[in-house]
């Protein structure tokens, strides 16, 4: 990244958050069109390859999770656990809601 | 709003006009194609706008201003992705890691386009485009059942994925301003809202095989990884982990119907 992607406090410019959003735009519709280019392209997907694929939404989404396990506080560490139990019964949206509830209101107690 | 979109959606299927009345399923008009459509994704519209809620709102708050926050609402119309990036821009993480992130997410989508390509054989050229840039896991769900029982016409196809796509966009631009008031977003957890979004989002795939392997091994690098290196390199590594044990296994059968647990809960 050069000086000039980049403000004085460290954040990205504008003009950088505008390229992300380009670029990220143009990576997401090749995803979308990717599968029928390939398909019509070779005629289908291996096996091997499709099990790969299958895997990334729930690796990728851990992985950006976890950390609040040992980089938040004790409110966030025991609300991320409740959470996982709650989202095997409760819609996602009812997930959020609730964890984001007890998050706030922990914090109005001093937690 | 839904106006809108059917008048968008007319000015599209016309396009096609011609092949869309000599065909067998198009003895049914296109508005009954467009009012199934309607129907159907109206209660799928409920779930998806609280989500493009949090998300104007986030973005604001992560420093985007209103119009870059619709400006990727537009482009990527992927409500995950779009969170993910937020995050990770708040981190300050490396604009290619963002990118990459981005990229990972929406892989399934490849999945998605490889196997409705077989029924957007109708469309034409310019319907194609533009059905693929605007599909959705929801989308993707109701034109494979729609699919199965009868042939996809592009009215139901564009009726059904245009309201998501404005609404999408109307929700993102409520939130950017109600984000806006907000003067100390940790008092409301609002920063908690990522997290725990994610985490609800990773629970839904759980009926896919190998899920508890994948997401155990990313879960443990991801760990490993910020606790040794700090961010952001828990994300990638993290994530390849679990995807590196899913392509060494190698397919397995599905425990489960996995279209249901997708459908309309987590797009777009």
């Amino acid at each position: 990244m050069t000086n000039e992607l980049v403000t004085a406090d460290g954040a990205w410019s504008a003009a950088t958050i505008w390229l992300v959003i380009v670029a990220a735009g143009a990576l997401t519709y090749l995803t979308r069109i990717g599968g029928y280019l390939v398909i019509s392209l070779f005629g289908s997907i291996p096996p091997r390859a499709a099990a790969a694929l299958d895997a990334v939404p729930a690796a990728v989404l851990t992985a950006i999770v976890s950390p609040v396990l040992v980089s938040g506080d004790w409110p966030e560490r025991i609300t991320i656990l409740l959470c996982a139990v709650l989202s095997l019964r409760l819609p996602l949206i009812a997930v959020v809601v609730i964890g984001t509830v007890l998050v706030a209101g922990a914090r109005a107690f001093g937690f | 709003m839904c106006f809108f979109a059917l008048t968008l959606t007319s000015t599209l299927t016309r396009l096609s006009d011609t092949t869309e009345h000599s065909d067998a399923a198009g003895d049914r008009p296109a508005r009954s194609e467009s009012a199934d459509a309607l129907r159907e994704v109206l209660p799928v519209l409920l779930a998806v706008l609280p989500f493009g809620v949090v998300y104007g709102a986030i973005a604001v708050q992560e420093g985007l201003s209103v119009a870059q926050a619709m400006g990727f609402s537009s482009v990527v119309f992927a409500g995950a992705s779009q969170l993910a990036a937020l995050q990770l821009m708040g981190l300050g993480a490396p604009i290619w890691s963002v990118l990459l992130t981005v990229f990972a997410l929406n892989f399934r989508h490849v999945l998605y386009s490889a196997s409705l390509g077989r029924h957007f054989s109708s469309f034409s050229f310019l319907q194609k485009l533009t059905g693929f840039f605007l599909l959705v896991d929801p989308a993707f769900g109701a034109a494979e059942v729609r699919a199965a029982k009868t042939r996809l016409t592009a009215s139901y196809y564009f009726t059904y994925a245009l309201i998501l796509y404005i609404g999408w966009l109307l929700a993102t631009l409520g939130g950017a301003g109600f984000g806006r008031l907000i003067e100390d977003p940790e008092a409301f957890g609002l920063d908690f809202v990522l997290p725990v979004y994610f985490l609800a989002l990773v629970m839904t795939f759980r009926k896919r095989g190998l899920f508890y392997p994948v997401a155990g091994t990313s879960l443990a690098v991801s760990v490993l990884i910020y606790w040794l290196f700090g961010p952001p390199w828990h994300v990638s590594l993290g994530g390849l982990a679990g995807i590196a044990v899913a392509a060494i296994v190698g397919p397995q059968p599905r425990s489960g119907d996995s279209e249901g647990e997708e459908r309309g809960v987590e797009g777009p």
